[in-house]
């Protein structure tokens, strides 16, 4: 990280900023909506809205939309060789991420890329878009669903952003963290220079959200990865946590965290594509193989699978627990289980 | 105001006794989630689960959406709130569960709230009933203050939409929905096994998010569920995106009620609608 001067903005002129980063390229950032906000290509710069806690689903969706066409083509009489889909992107400015958001991403590209296999889709979306972080208010408490604490992620970690926000009463600051961060900044005319007490209340900021805030326990990644491998046959406990489950794919839809999908050619009115689509472990025709074996019939299998997946699976093959404890699926369930209780009661069983 | 404390004595007593008898293999109810504001569903097997057992007013999940879980014989015993007693009348009628395998723990409430919104579930979003339409065993006093609100008034406004406006209305709101599948995992009369969306022989609907698929999937099921729904609210209370889903359910059990004098799951005896004929039926449909 290196040491690059602060520039702040008052926040009732953030919408210059947006209008200049809307003139580079495409801007994202979380509006308002109807049940809670959301991340949305903002095409007013009066709808962005940064009193959010967290969005109802994840920015994921930048990334890896819920649908993407890799293929189109044309059946019948009129038709076409299949031609494939050109992303074309233009630059993207991620505008005002979370920070167990932004750690989402580093967890998502081990699986897109990093571990080798290149997902060409995500990894071109991630290299066009430039992350600008933004702290949670500390003066307000964490919403009691969250437990990024746990996964050891504060409420004000600048890693992984490009450029990283602090709210300073009615100013925003705002600090470059990457090369990429720091030269998009330069250039912008509208920010004012931070001075040296904007870089203490900034330093002081990020050092603030080290402070536990949300739901914590005590949590090793090997040590839960061991326990899930011991109790995946204990029957009693995972029947107990699914009770309540409906087996709904609303935990995995929101949850950033989550990467399944399914590739299927679909075609109406002789208009076809290959597509990929989110799927989910939570759904009974995930696991439906073609022979009509399911390996998974039971709710609490699915279930099962997604903790540990999460918790077991994911540490095992890449030492990372593919969570970040922000809270989705607890706030989004519609029998309100809670993925923190899941796996503190795993301790216990 | 319903004295919630007072019938979660009398639940854990009663579920503790039949858990204790061994009369029931199991008690469908309400536990702790993450605070007392997300009571989870519980399904209590022994007497010291009877213990964990909670009743306040965010328990309004459909505990009748458990019971096909359980196989064939199981005997059960669930608290039944008005709409939860309603889909167990229904699951009777379609012969899905038998009357014998089931004691019903009846509970009177109004003031439920969702814990999502804290807005108060009344004949708005719900049938609007305070009582169980069937129980055994009745955990509190009946409720029987105030006039019964009629469960259609909701639809007036949207009544006067014509043809056009309310397909815009529709395809506005089926536009943002996400394929979770909440509101049918949610819906106590939605059990089919395969649902129709996940049949890939034929394929009936894309699986991909577009509005013509989730046309398809929400017309069907709201056809699926004419003359069944027995307006818990469920549905739209599981819905991420807040797709007020109960407007199309209480439209099609309006349309059934007159045509047929007949709400879903009001009776044991009834009939299914669906499944009924009598000469006397209204030919309101075929003019």
């Amino acid at each position: 990280m290196s040491d690059s001067a602060l520039k702040k903005i008052a926040i009732d002129k953030i919408n210059d900023l947006a209008a200049a980063l809307m003139q580079k390229g495409t801007l994202i950032a979380p509006v308002r909506e109807e049940k809670g906000s959301n991340f949305r290509e903002i095409k007013n710069p009066q709808d962005i809205y940064l009193d959010y806690d967290n969005t109802l689903l994840s920015p994921k969706n930048i990334f890896f939309p819920q649908m993407e066409d890799f293929v189109n083509y044309q059946l019948g009489k009129d038709a076409t060789p299949a031609k494939p889909v050109e992303l074309n992107l233009k630059p993207a400015f991620l505008f005002g991420v979370r920070p167990c958001d932004v750690r989402s991403f580093a967890i998502m590209d081990t699986h897109f890329y990093a571990v080798g296999i290149i997902d060409p889709y995500w990894k071109a979306r991630r290299d066009a878009t430039t992350i600008i972080g933004y702290a949670f208010d500390l003066s307000k408490p964490a919403d009691p669903a969250d437990f990024y604490n746990t996964l050891g992620i504060g409420a004000a970690d600048p890693e992984g952003s490009d450029i990283f926000m602090v709210k300073k009463d009615k100013e925003l600051l705002l600090k470059g963290i990457t090369p990429q961060g720091e030269a998009l900044l330069n250039g912008l005319t509208m920010l004012a220079a931070g001075n040296a007490a904007d870089e203490k209340y900034f330093t002081e900021y990020v050092k603030k959200g080290k402070e536990p805030r949300t739901r914590m326990m005590c949590l090793d990644d090997k040590t839960i990865a061991k326990k899930y491998e011991q109790i995946f046959e204990n029957t009693e406990y995972w029947t107990r946590m699914a009770d309540g489950c409906l087996s709904c794919g609303i935990c995995t839809f929101v949850c950033p965290t989550c990467y399944c999908f399914d590739i299927c050619d679909e075609d109406i009115f002789r208009q076809g594509a290959r597509r990929r689509i989110w799927d989910a472990c939570m759904f009974t025709d995930f696991t439906l193989e073609a022979s009509g074996h399911n390996p998974r019939t039971k709710v609490y299998q699915r279930l099962r699978q997604k903790v540990c997946h999460k918790y077991s699976f994911s540490v095992r093959k890449y030492d990372v627990i593919s969570c970040v404890g922000c809270g989705r699926c607890t706030r989004s369930c519609p029998v309100n289980i809670d993925i923190y209780s899941i796996v503190s009661e795993a301790m216990k069983a | 105001m319903t004295n919630f404390k007072h019938i979660e004595e009398n639940l854990k007593k009663e579920a503790k006794k039949l858990l204790e008898a061994g009369s029931v293999a199991v008690v469908l109810a309400y536990t702790e989630g993450m605070d007392e504001k997300h009571p989870q569903p519980f399904a209590a097997q022994s007497v010291a689960d009877a213990d964990k057992i909670i009743f306040n007013e965010y328990c309004n999940h459909n505990l009748a959406r458990y019971i096909i879980r359980y196989a064939p014989g199981t005997k059960i015993a669930l608290a039944v709130k008005a709409a939860d007693s309603r889909a167990v009348v229904v699951l009777i009628q379609e012969e899905k569960i038998k009357r014998e395998d089931l004691i019903l723990l009846g509970i009177p409430a109004d003031g439920m709230k969702n814990s999502k919104t804290d807005e108060i579930i009344d004949a708005k979003t719900t049938g609007g009933l305070a009582n169980p339409v069937i129980y055994d065993i009745l955990l509190g006093e009946e409720i029987h203050t105030g006039k019964p609100v009629s469960p259609y008034t909701v639809l007036e406004q949207y009544e006067k939409m014509d043809k056009d406006a309310r397909f815009a209305f529709w395809k506005e709101q089926f536009d943002k929905c996400i394929r979770c599948y909440a509101c049918r995992k949610a819906c106590p009369m939605c059990y089919c096994d395969p649902c129709f969306i996940d049949q890939s022989k034929p394929r009936w609907a894309v699986k991909s998010p577009q509005s013509h698929g989730n046309l398809m999937y929400h017309l069907t099921r709201f056809q699926h569920l004419a003359g069944r729904c027995i307006d818990c609210g469920e549905c739209t209370r599981a819905c991420p995106v807040d797709i007020p889903l109960y407007l199309f359910h209480k439209f099609v059990a309006k349309e059934c009620e007159e045509m047929f004098q007949q709400a879903a799951g009001m009776k044991i005896d009834d009939k299914p609608v669906m499944v009924d004929f009598r000469v006397e039926d209204s030919d309101k449909i075929l003019e």
